[in-house]
């Protein structure tokens, strides 16, 4: 490497000069820089062998950890209960008949898809509310064949049967027509059936025992029925025969064998009290002897379980269950008690496509011998009651009441008669439309009168003077035979029990005490099976007792509709002593305002009414 | 109240469901009536609740696991009729053919809707489980644990059998012919759901 010459070995190099002073001469220089070794003990510890040290440092794993969840079994308690099965000797009717398939396919159509039996409130051990809840629908039985009838029941017919069936007091209280019969007849055919009960005793009156043996046989054939009837041996007889499951007896029987219905050796699982306003009257020996009977079930069945005040829906439930109901407890209050015993429907509600019923009021003016009569008789009569004065009692003016209606029918000297006349006329036209019309009336003597007025007409009667045996063949007579058009009936005799649907006018020639006996007596021809619209013609003369009466009326069917209805109503509907009184515009006497003031009296006095009306006219008794 | 009567050994057959209660858990129901359709037994549980543990561990396997293993067998273990065949509207109680020897169905549709409700899709509880079904093998999609089931008709019903357990099929079909006509298939569980409710009401 060229150099710069300017010194030797061993003295460091002069600064190059400028190239002002002199050019730069390149040299050799020797750099040679002594080097001594000397030892300083690295290599050897580089040359050594690597000393490696173990360590141990302990490494111990972290606990593992396991949580144990218990799959416990979920426990599960059940409660058990148990049903009697079946009695052997009542099997299934059979395979369905092929009619009932048929009829049972309307019912779906026309059904409610399935009507089960609901246990009632007061029955509270859970096992009998599941045996009625677990029962099958009503339309499974039918569907099966187990069950069978006749014609097809309505729906609001399945609902009453499975009202009754659970049911150890009822009253079902069906407006009339609706077919309570049917309803009381299957229910107990289930319960015979299904075992439950093993005899039925049905009480009604004795117009309408035939009726029952013929509803029986229709809706089932399958049970025997005996009826109570013959000399007292045989009766006593017949009440200790516990062989056929159904006995039928009538009211005025229940007294006759009240020592063997009181004693304690007769005991039925179900009593049926039918028309069960009969026992309406708790002091009545009638009710005493039904509230005696030995049972387990007690029903009461009737279309007017409220005919004058809410005492009478108090006296069935005396029967029923007594205690329940008191007469101290208001309308409103009766209502809600009795709600869960009693099934009342009325035929507007249920059967909408039964032809109508329609009301006609003949409000007519007397005739000029019959207003010369009325005028006198009411005259004397008011001032004959005035004169009594502390002596009057409420039988004097019935008495005055009963004359006056009697002219307002006839004029008791000539016959002549504006109702009549009325009458004559509008039986005309139901003649020549070949049409047939039922007359009610109170009293015998005027459907006697009237009977010979109106022979033209083929009239047949029907009241208590008609024995027993003759009344059911009056009826098929009048059923039958084209030339028979009008039936006169009481309203004591007639107004209960009997089917006369094929009739389309019904004509109250005077008007009964109280709304409700009306009513059944309408229902006779307005019914399951109309065959058309029934026309009631509700006869009335202007300016007479009757039309007062009228009033009366009225206010009663505001009174049964307060008690069944939520809403309530006023509690004092009933006519009052005063108010009886006061048709005459008579002062209440002393002695008979003591006897009090309530429309509980009323309702004695319209019973006493419609005695002395039996007593004195030989009416309409059963 | 309620009076014993003559016995008579009709054939007895059993109905099984199980209510889903929201706040109580499921409730159980086992009803056995003779072939005219009348109670010889009603059983039920009261509230069943699994809890979270379950819930987790089980899966999909609960319903069955608690339908049919738990409540399911316990009930049917409690009859003391021997009911020949045992019906269910509930798919996860099918399970407890696993567990029990009588053979049981599934109840999958009511009778053919008439033409008035015939808009109104399928009656079929299944259907909305999610049933799906292949060469007449139903897999239930949910609540039944998945089991595969067997369909076919009985009566103008159409009912599932375990697939595990084709035997009861034929078994089905004859025992079926004692209750044919007399009893619904599908009606004896409203009044097992009804009477579910009364004893719950009465133990409050």
């Amino acid at each position: 490497m060229p150099m710069c010459e300017s010194q030797t070995s061993g003295k460091p190099p002069a600064a190059p000069r400028t190239s002002a002073e002199a050019p730069l001469r390149i040299v050799r220089a020797d750099l040679s820089v002594p080097v001594a070794c000397f030892a300083t003990g690295w290599l050897t510890a580089l040359r050594r062998e690597a000393r490696i040290d173990v360590a141990h440092i302990p490494l111990e794993p972290a606990p593992t950890r396991a949580l144990s969840v218990q799959i416990t079994q979920t426990p599960v308690s059940v409660r058990s209960y148990m049903f009697p099965e079946l009695p052997a000797n009542c099997p299934p009717a059979g395979p369905p008949r092929p009619v009932a398939a048929a009829r049972v396919s309307d019912v779906t159509k026309s059904l409610p898809a399935r009507t089960r039996f609901q246990p009632p409130r007061d029955i509270v051990k859970l096992q009998d509310r599941l045996y009625y809840l677990l029962q099958p629908p009503l339309e499974s039985l039918v569907n099966s064949g187990q069950l069978t009838f006749p014609n097809q029941p309505f729906a609001y017919q399945y609902q009453g049967i499975a009202f009754l069936y659970p049911r150890y007091a009822a009253i079902l209280a069906d407006e009339m027509g609706l077919g309570k019969t049917m309803q009381a007849i299957t229910a107990a055919r289930l319960l015979l059936r299904s075992g439950e009960i093993r005899s039925v005793l049905l009480v009604c009156p004795k117009p309408l025992v035939t009726n029952w043996q013929r509803e029986f046989a229709h809706w089932a054939p399958e049970l025997p029925v005996s009826v109570i009837e013959g000399d007292q041996t045989r009766r006593r007889w017949q009440w200790q025969q516990d062989q056929v499951p159904v006995k039928i007896a009538n009211y005025e029987l229940l007294l006759r064998d009240a020592d063997v219905l009181c004693g304690r050796q007769l005991q039925f699982d179900l009593v049926v009290l039918d028309e069960a306003q009969r026992i309406k009257n708790r002091s009545s020996t009638t009710s005493q002897v039904a509230r005696s009977i030995s049972r387990t079930r007690s029903w009461a069945l009737t279309g007017t379980p409220i005919e004058n005040s809410p005492e009478d829906l108090v006296a069935i439930f005396d029967f029923l269950l007594p205690g329940h109901l008191n007469s101290n407890m208001q309308a409103r209050r009766i209502g809600r008690a009795a709600r869960d015993y009693v099934l009342r429907r009325s035929k507007d509600a249920v059967l909408t496509d039964l032809p109508p019923k329609l009301y006609r009021d003949a409000d007519l003016e007397l005739t000029c011998e019959q207003e010369e009569a009325y005028r006198a008789a009411e005259e004397q009569g008011v001032v004959r009651l005035s004169r009594l004065g502390e002596a009057l009692t409420i039988q004097h003016v019935f008495e005055l009441v009963l004359r006056l209606k009697q002219i307002c029918n006839f004029d008791p000297m000539t016959g002549s008669s504006s109702k009549l006349e009325r009458l004559e006329a509008d039986l005309e036209e139901v003649a020549a439309s070949g049409k047939k019309a039922i007359v009610f009336s109170q009293w015998v003597q005027t459907i006697e009168i009237m009977s010979q007025r109106l022979a033209r007409f083929g009239p047949l009667e029907y009241h208590g003077k008609i024995p027993s045996r003759r009344r059911d063949q009056t009826i098929a007579q009048f059923r039958t035979n084209p030339n028979h058009h009008v039936l006169l009936m009481s309203y004591g005799a007639g107004s209960v029990g009997l089917n006369l649907q094929f009739c389309n006018y019904v004509f109250l020639f005077d008007r009964w005490w109280n709304p409700a006996v009306e009513d059944q007596a309408i229902n006779r021809a307005h019914r399951i099976g109309a065959t058309g619209p029934v026309t009631v013609t509700r006869m009335l003369t202007r300016g007479t007792i009757e039309e007062r009466i009228q009033q009366v009326l009225e206010e009663k069917r505001q009174l049964a509709a307060a008690v069944f209805s939520e809403a309530g109503g006023p509690d004092n509907l009933g006519l009052t002593q005063e108010q009886i009184f006061g048709l005459f515009n008579l002062p209440v006497p002393a002695p008979v305002k003591r006897v009090g003031t309530s429309p509980v009296g009323f309702e004695r006095s319209s019973d006493t009414l419609a005695h002395v009306s039996r007593l004195e006219h030989g009416t309409g008794g059963l | 109240m309620i009076r014993s009567v003559g016995q008579k050994s009709l054939p007895a057959i059993g109905f099984l469901t199980v209510a889903r209660d929201a706040d109580q858990g499921l409730l159980g129901g086992y009803l056995v009536l003779n072939s005219l359709g009348r109670p010889l037994e009603f059983h039920c549980t009261a509230p069943v609740r699994a809890n979270r543990a379950q819930e987790i561990l089980y899966g999909p396997t609960l319903d069955p696991y608690l339908c049919g293993e738990r409540i399911g067998q316990t009930l049917l273990e409690k009859s003391k009729a021997a009911p020949r065949i045992v019906l269910t509207d509930c798919p996860p109680a099918m399970a407890a053919r696993f567990v029990v020897d009588t053979p049981m169905a599934l109840v999958l549709d009511p009778p053919a809707p008439t033409p008035e409700t015939d808009d109104a899709g399928p009656h079929s509880a299944l259907h909305a489980a999610g049933e799906t079904a292949i060469g007449g093998v139903v897999r239930v999609a949910s609540g039944s644990g998945g089991a595969p089931l067997h369909a076919f008709p009985l009566g103008s019903y159409r009912v599932a059998v375990l697939a595990e357990c084709p035997e009861d099929e034929p078994y089905l079909v004859e025992q079926w012919a004692h209750f044919a006509g007399q009893i619904e298939m599908d009606e004896p569980f409203h009044r097992i759901r009804e009477a579910i409710d009364e004893a719950r009401a009465s133990s409050h």
